[in-house]
């Protein structure tokens, strides 16, 4: 093969002692630099975080500038009640809607991939996600005067209707895939031997697609813990959640860089640390099915 | 028999919460379009007057700022979606090399998608920063002079862009890398008999490949890019005056900001969601035989 000799966008196996080619060295010095564009923001933010001068523009730590912990004691010191309180809202608003989303997808994803349906299969599932391609707006306004009328506003279940509703999409779609990608026979045996259509479910289908349970509930978790728009309407006070606490952070001091920067790693902390746990689902959960990963 | 009855079990639970949550809020929306409701006030059905408000159909001045609005997001409609699939496409083929640590590196360039957009917004407003923000003073090391990014408008319309760009390019690349790793060896080992060019190889065996992919991805981002709304709100709160407001964020500000305006916003809104569905449309035409 001619692979030793030039860089092919191949994803063949080289053998083990070969040295690196020049367009080898080239491709790692193109990844390199992407994913230094993807992470360096990140990496700012982390180095703004433990300024408490910023308008500097230094950025080198114990050289330019004497690294100090000013701003994430701020946040969690005599900011910590707002703060503990908005990201216990976030949990519980996020744990709440996963629940909801993961158990009626569950459900609704089982029932898909092993049955026909008379509406035809293709049509309900493309019902199931056309929630996500609606403007949220649109659906925004009518909540106000529902939830207002329901006494749901700044309330836990009202905002775990909200976010069950726009990561319902995911969970279905996770789960079907799965449970469709399962061999039939499995659940033909089980229904030989008596069991009934949702003993099967429980017993044998269930913990088979585990994986997938993992992957559905933590990409809900994700989504429902960045959800802004709603909740900005929706539940301004009491209920909270950390997203809304990042919205607001000029009211608080004018625009502290510092702060700023410490409150935005705190929002985006547990979605990326969840986002790592589930790369092999996200291809296939974030196209709907479109492209499998 | 049982086997009718509970195959139906399955499915009734998440009917009943697409129709009692999207369906009914999306119908409940059309008939408060038809309203000059404003919160506080009673009422009054006003049939198609919103819409001809907004489109200035009949003795109507057409509204200014749902057109100026609607043209931002159609700037984004077609920046931030060409921009992502350039870029993702160019990082795909980058990762598909078999080399070592561009696993780990693939893990790290998919964070941005999972950040919160809000809070993206806040950070751009750091990195934007016209004095202290590491983008300017990238710029002015390379001798291309700062840019204004939150006073003028150009610059203000490409700051939104390219912080969305920026989180969304992930997407479009585990997208693109994955249908490249679909692609057979096979297809490349016979064609290097006829060219070494990386160019060529691309152009006539992988690129065909993932087309299906591309369509997929372009057609999703359209979709989400028609609503994007947090980014904006937190970078440059819409401005300077409005040229960075989207329609979304119009619509959103017209009804639930201020004076309430919930007819006239459901009326904004809903003329979204017709875009939507002839975006989506399209995207289940494609992809449906999938979902038997």
């Amino acid at each position: 093969m001619a692979a030793q000799t030039n860089s092919l966008p191949l994803t063949e196996p080289r053998s083990p002692g070969a040295r690196a080619s020049l367009g080898d060295r080239l491709i790692i010095a193109l990844a390199i630099i992407c994913t230094f564009i993807a992470f360096s923001p990140f990496g700012y933010a982390i180095l703004t975080s433990f300024k408490s001068q910023w308008k500097d523009g230094s950025i080198i730590p114990f050289v330019q500038f004497e690294p100090n912990l000013q701003n994430w004691q701020t946040e969690f010191g005599s900011g910590g009640p707002e703060t503990f309180k908005a990201l216990r809202n976030s949990t519980l608003i996020s744990l709440g809607a996963t629940l909801v989303a993961t158990t009626l997808g569950t459900l609704a994803g089982y029932g898909l991939a092993r049955f026909k349906y008379g509406i035809g299969n293709r049509n309900l599932v493309s019902w199931f996600l056309s929630q996500r391609f609606l403007p949220p707006v649109a659906t925004l306004i009518p909540f106000v005067l529902m939830f207002r009328d329901l006494k749901l506003l700044d309330t836990l279940p009202g905002m775990v209707i909200v976010n069950a509703t726009f990561t319902l999409p995911f969970a279905v779609l996770i789960m079907r895939d799965y449970f469709a990608d399962l061999p039939p026979e499995m659940r033909e045996a089980a229904l030989v031997d008596g069991a009934s259509e949702f003993t099967t479910f429980l017993r044998i289908a269930l913990p088979l697609a585990r994986p997938a349970l993992v992957a559905s509930t933590l990409i809900c978790f994700a989504f429902a813990w960045n959800e802004f728009l709603f909740a900005s309407v929706l539940a301004n006070r009491d209920w909270k959640p950390y997203p809304m606490l990042v919205a607001g952070s000029d009211t608080v001091r004018g625009i502290d860089f510092g702060f700023v920067t410490t409150r935005m790693l705190i929002a985006v902390t547990a979605p990326v640390i969840l986002s790592l746990m589930v790369q092999r689902f996200i291809v296939r959960g974030l196209t709907f099915g479109a492209v499998k990963g | 028999m049982t086997n009718s009855r509970a195959k139906y079990l399955f499915l009734m639970p998440g009917v009943c919460w697409i129709l009692a949550f999207t369906l009914f809020p999306l119908l409940y929306s059309f008939g408060l379009s038809l309203t000059n409701y404003r919160l506080g006030k009673n009422p009054k059905y006003i049939g198609f007057e919103n819409y001809a408000e907004i489109l200035g159909i009949g003795d109507e001045k057409i509204d200014k700022k749902a057109v100026s609005t609607a043209s931002f997001s159609a700037f984004l409609f077609l920046g931030s979606t060409a921009a992502t699939l350039i870029f993702g496409t160019f990082v795909a083929w980058v990762f598909n090399h078999n080399l070592p640590f561009l696993r780990q590196m693939r893990a790290i360039i998919t964070m941005p998608l999972f950040a919160a957009p809000i809070a993206l917004g806040w950070l751009g407003v750091v990195l934007f920063n016209e004095q202290s923000g590491p983008i300017n003073n990238v710029l002015e090391g390379l001798g291309l002079g700062r840019v204004n990014w939150f006073i003028e408008p150009m610059p203000a319309r490409f700051a939104v862009m390219f912080t969305d760009v920026w989180q969304w390019t992930p997407f479009v690349f585990i997208v693109v890398l994955a249908a490249m790793q679909s692609v057979p060896d096979d297809l490349y080992e016979s064609a290097q008999l006829d060219t070494k060019s990386n160019w060529q190889l691309f152009r006539w065996i992988t690129f065909p490949m993932i087309a299906p992919a591309l369509g997929t991805v372009m057609l999703l981002r359209m979709v989400e890019s028609l609503k994007i709304i947090d980014i904006p709100y937190s970078l440059t709160r819409g401005g300077p005056g409005s040229v960075t407001q989207t329609y979304v964020y119009y619509a959103y500000e017209t009804g639930l900001v201020g004076s309430f305006q919930l007819g006239e916003a459901a009326a904004l809104a809903y003329l979204l969601v017709v875009v939507a569905i002839v975006v989506s449309s399209i995207y289940f035409y494609r992809v449906r035989e999938r979902f038997e």
